[in-house]
């Protein structure tokens, strides 16, 4: 059973969706046992946090064959990487239970369900062509759910979301096929496992370029990278709140991912040959989207913009080729999503309670709900990097990264920092603190129930835990990333 | 009588349709009565050919008789298997449109039956003009099921395009085989093939164009590009059951003829029609794009989608080649048939479910009756997505796992290109596929609901379930979820293969 342990973290959630879709219509009933269920996860994913072991590579691992003639296995396992995102995965999802409590439907949590069966099952999937199953599988109930709980122009987004999305995949599942052919041609036999597609030789440098894009197209889209983020700016204005926190916190995480997961291992002097640009347009990113963070008035339409920013500074760390950075990049993934995610579901809150979501209708929260703006507070300083959380902790790590990388984009790095804490805190003073005359609509704002305290408590906890002890979390992905610049791409770990 | 048993399946399904006509001279039979007889001579006939399914065989029985004319072996049983399981969904998921279109008499079941019959002839016959005997007798039944229709004044427009057209078509079938029989002196595909094994530069060129012209049959039955501007108007006049009948199983049937000829027997000319071929692809599935994006009536749509799908199919199709006396790359030829049952699955589904719903009214099927569809009945809507999703090839469905294979297939032949430009379709697809869920499923119920009011406990609803399970499991294979062995997705590609090798047993 322990090996197979994985596989029912992945599938539970999905089986028990089903279950309940036939059964029962009570949205509490439902609620609750889907709640159960993402606690019960998360007591296994500690369980598999405690056994783990650091120094070695893959653990947990089930391979059967699923479809033999092409070689298509269902393989499964992880490393100290996606054990780090599964954490984060198995934190985010139940806390956000907690904080989408009241008023949703029955489709809502069924969906949440299903998400969390399609992420889980990207991340541990060893096989390229299994990690695609549950890449595309991942995205439906977002569909769904935007359609039929979002708000404004729900339906072209819908559309929008998904076309655009599914090309950037599509693109990919012909990068892999061409990967599999190859590897049939000089091997003999099929097989789409990540580590055996690394060992390929045969295909030309000007294909490879061609594969390595065609990769990137899809894990672009979901991060996104500059130019490549047209879709989230209508996508976290119009979509519901939990739909916006999956996208932003987890999904895009995985593109980040997926990344170091199968680009990296199997493109690797072209990822060493192009990561130049990458950093440089991960930079551009970082301050394109900061000044459009700073001029917009929708505030959710500011966290998406906020969110693609820092999400560049990943994709730039990611891509800086030695140990600070991918460290950084890897810790940062985790604090923004714990950041973001937390701010995402309070604007969301705000949202709802009080119908406004343009800044300039907003401010006064401060004096009606304390809590609530404490807990902001914190996560909006978690998000700017401000030090003792861990978001000073990844940030400083990149701009180390960086800065060993090219000294130039080091130093543009350090400053553009300056940026997302401009738009933040002027944000945060204008929506948040500013006076309001009394009677005005938004100081209908309640404050934060005793649930969702219950809820936010782990993640402020971790934000600082994460910011004042780095080195219990780094330690468990370190060795990964070290195997990865020793091993694989052969730069050896710069220390 | 031991060569008698493979006779059986398609001696039944004449019997059936047969019987079927005398019934349909009494005026106190129902059409459940019909129905009710046609599925029982259709099990019977599925029953005699899922005896020998898994075994690897090739006979050719009563020599005297049938003078090598018709061959029967595992890959015609695979067909047949195919072509009676579509009939047989084809009925139960239509028996609630039958049911409530006065123009369904007995007739209609008897010239299915008679179609079918013709069709499961196609994948046995190894001569030419017998093909065009049994192409002739499956497409005069299309002919008049397409008619059938009396309360749509479509209707004449779509059958006498469809057999205008499909009469000129068959003049080229017929001067295709004169000229080959000019050059060989034969019409046995067997001979045929022992010739062009033989012979080759100025003894070849009747039978190059003789092929090309029997080519032009082919595309244009299976509605490829230059072929295909008949597909909208023939299904949009035709009964919806019928428009699913034909897009789905007629089209097996096609392929089974033709994949026959040219495995067993034409292989070493094959790649002459590459680049035409190619050509081909290209116009087919650009052409098929705009039109299925132009649509607003659903029927119209998936039938303009169809058109993608032929792309794709011809895409594994030219995948196949030939090289010093053998054939290079075979496994397309699974492909072809893996896809060829994805697509007859999702197709019917999509199809019957979308008559099943306007059974009872005389809309015409916009995206605008599908509004609220979700809330109405969240079954069968959930049952259109999951077909919906096949269709566009999204993972946990068998479309996925066909669109695999084909591109898998494409990719290893190097026709990478041509691949792109058939993913570029593909996410076309999506938004007109997606655009059906996001009707359903995002828009409140109109006030006036056009499909209200019908018992769902019903025949077709089991039908249209069972056919959704089966997509479902076809591109999940219950290895992945429960690790059950059996039910494997390698199974039917086992199964394709050892159908194809059944051809080379000489």
């Amino acid at each position: 059973m322990s090996s197979d342990i994985l596989s029912f973290i992945i599938f539970l959630p999905a089986l028990v969706a089903f279950a309940l879709m036939i059964t029962t219509k009570d949205v509490n009933t439902i609620r609750n046992i889907a709640f159960l269920t993402t606690t019960v996860i998360l007591a296994l994913v500690l369980k598999i946090y405690i056994e783990f072991i650091p120094s070695e590579g893959m653990q947990f691992v089930t391979n059967v064959p699923w479809i033999e003639t092409y070689g298509i296995n269902y393989y499964v396992g992880l490393d100290g990487f996606s054990l780090t995102i599964l954490m984060m995965i198995a934190i985010l999802i139940p806390t956000s239970y907690l904080l989408l409590w009241e008023g949703r439907t029955k489709g809502y949590w069924l969906n949440m369900l299903l998400v969390q069966t399609g992420v889980t099952g990207t991340l541990l999937s060893l096989d390229i062509v299994l990690f695609y199953f549950f890449w595309e599988v991942m995205l439906l109930p977002v569909f769904l759910m935007i359609g039929s709980y979002g708000f404004g122009k729900k339906i072209f987004t819908t559309i929008k979301v998904t076309v655009y999305t599914m090309a950037g995949s599509l693109l990919m599942f012909i990068a892999i096929l061409y990967l599999g052919v190859a590897y049939h041609n000089e091997f003999g036999v099929w097989s789409f496992a990540y580590n055996e597609l690394m060992k390929i030789t045969t295909i030309e440098y000007s294909t490879r370029v061609w594969l390595f894009l065609a990769f990137l197209s899809a894990f672009a889209i979901k991060i996104p990278i500059f130019p490549l983020h047209t879709w989230i700016m209508d996508t976290y204005k119009n979509a519901p709140t939990g739909a916006v926190f999956l996208l932003s916190s987890i999904m895009a995480k995985l593109g980040v991912y997926a990344i170091v997961r199968f680009m990296i291992p199997i493109f690797p002097e072209i990822y060493i040959e192009f990561s130049i640009y990458f950093v440089a347009i991960g930079l551009f990113g970082l301050v394109y989207f900061g000044i459009a963070a700073l001029m917009q008035d929708d505030i959710k339409r500011m966290f998406a913009y906020s969110s693609a920013s820092h999400l560049s500074f990943i994709a730039a760390g990611i891509f800086s080729l030695n140990e600070y950075g991918i460290n950084g990049a890897l810790y940062l993934t985790i604090a923004h999503a714990i950041a973001t995610g937390a701010l995402f579901l309070l604007v969301g809150l705000i949202h709802e309670e009080t119908g406004f979501k343009t800044i300039k209708d907003l401010g006064g929260i401060a004096k009606q709900a304390p809590i609530l703006t404490f807990i902001f507070a914190i996560m909006l300083f978690a998000n700017v990097g401000l030090p003792g959380t861990n978001g000073f902790v990844s940030e400083l790590l990149i701009i180390f990264g960086i800065y060993e990388f090219n000294h130039t984009l080091g130093y543009i790095s350090a400053i553009t920092v300056v940026v997302g804490a401009s738009y933040m805190l002027w944000m945060f003073q204008r929506a948040i603190l500013q006076d309001r005359p009394e009677g005005s609509p938004v100081l209908k704002m309640r404050d934060l129930k005793i649930k969702e305290i219950i809820g936010l408590t782990p993640w402020v906890f971790l934000v600082f835990l994460m910011g004042f002890y780095p080195d219990i979390f780094i330690d468990k992905f370190e060795p990964t990333v070290t195997h990865y610049l020793n091993d694989i791409l052969h730069i050896g770990a710069a220390k | 009588m031991s060569e008698f048993i493979y006779l059986i399946p398609a001696i039944t399904v004449l019997v059936g349709a047969l019987t079927l006509m005398f019934m349909s001279m009494y005026e106190k039979y129902t059409v459940k009565n019909f129905i009710t007889v046609a599925c029982i001579f259709l099990f019977i006939a599925l029953g005699f050919s899922s005896l020998t399914f898994t075994d690897s065989y090739s006979v050719q029985p009563y020599n005297d008789l049938l003078n090598n004319v018709l061959i029967f072996d595992t890959f015609s049983n695979f067909f047949n298997i195919l072509l009676i399981l579509g009939t047989i969904l084809t009925l139960l998921i239509g028996e609630h449109y039958f049911q409530h279109r006065s123009y369904f008499k007995g007739e209609f079941f008897s010239i299915l039956l008679f179609a079918l019959f013709g069709m499961m002839l196609l994948a046995h016959v190894n001569e030419l003009v017998t093909a065009y005997i049994a192409l002739e007798i499956a497409s005069f039944a299309v002919y008049i099921m397409v008619g059938v229709n009396t309360e749509d004044s479509k209707r004449v427009e779509a059958i006498f395009k469809y057999l205008v057209l499909g009469a000129f078509i068959g003049a080229f079938y017929l001067l295709g085989v004169v000229l080959i029989y000019g050059a060989t002196a034969t019409t046995n595909l067997s001979e045929v093939g022992a010739y062009i094994a033989t012979h080759s530069g100025d003894d070849m060129i009747l039978v190059y164009i003789g092929l090309t012209l029997i080519l032009f049959t082919f595309l244009f039955k299976i509605a490829a590009f230059p072929f295909q501007s008949w597909v909208l108007d023939v299904y949009r006049g035709a009964p919806m059951v019928i428009t699913a009948y034909m897009a789905s199983t007629f089209k097996i049937a096609i392929f089974s003829f033709f994949m026959r000829a040219i495995l067993q027997n034409l292989a070493p000319i094959i790649d002459f029609w590459d680049t035409i071929i190619s050509v081909i692809i290209v116009l087919t599935l650009v052409f098929g794009t705009w039109l299925a994006v132009s649509q607003t009536i659903i029927k119209r749509m998936l039938a303009a989608s169809s058109i993608v799908h032929t792309g794709y199919l011809l895409l594994a199709f030219i995948a196949l080649s030939y090289k010093d006396g053998e054939i290079l790359n075979i496994d397309s030829a699974y492909a072809t048939m893996f896809y060829l049952i994805a697509y007859l699955l999702s197709a019917l589904g999509a199809f019957g479910l979308a008559s099943h719903i306007i059974s009872e009214t005389n809309v015409r099927v916009t995206y605008n009756d599908f509004k609220g569809l979700a809330h109405e009945r969240p079954f069968l809507a959930a049952m259109m997505t999951i077909f919906l999703l096949s269709l566009a090839g999204i993972p946990s469905t068998i479309g996925f796992i066909g669109k695999f294979y084909v591109f898998t297939e494409a990719i290893n032949a190097g026709y990478t290109a041509l691949t792109l430009l058939a993913v570029i379709a593909t996410i076309v697809s999506v938004y007109y596929y997606f655009k059906l869920i996001a009707v359903m499923y995002f828009y409140p119920a109109p006030l006036t609901c056009s499909i209200e009011g019908f018992n769902d406990k019903r025949v077709s609803t089991y039908a249209i379930a069972f056919v959704a399970i089966l997509t479902i499991l076809g591109g999940v294979g219950s290895a992945i979820v429960f690790f059950i062995p059996i039910l494997n997705i390698d199974s039917i590609i086992t199964l394709s293969q050892t159908a194809v090798q059944s051809l080379f047993i000489k």
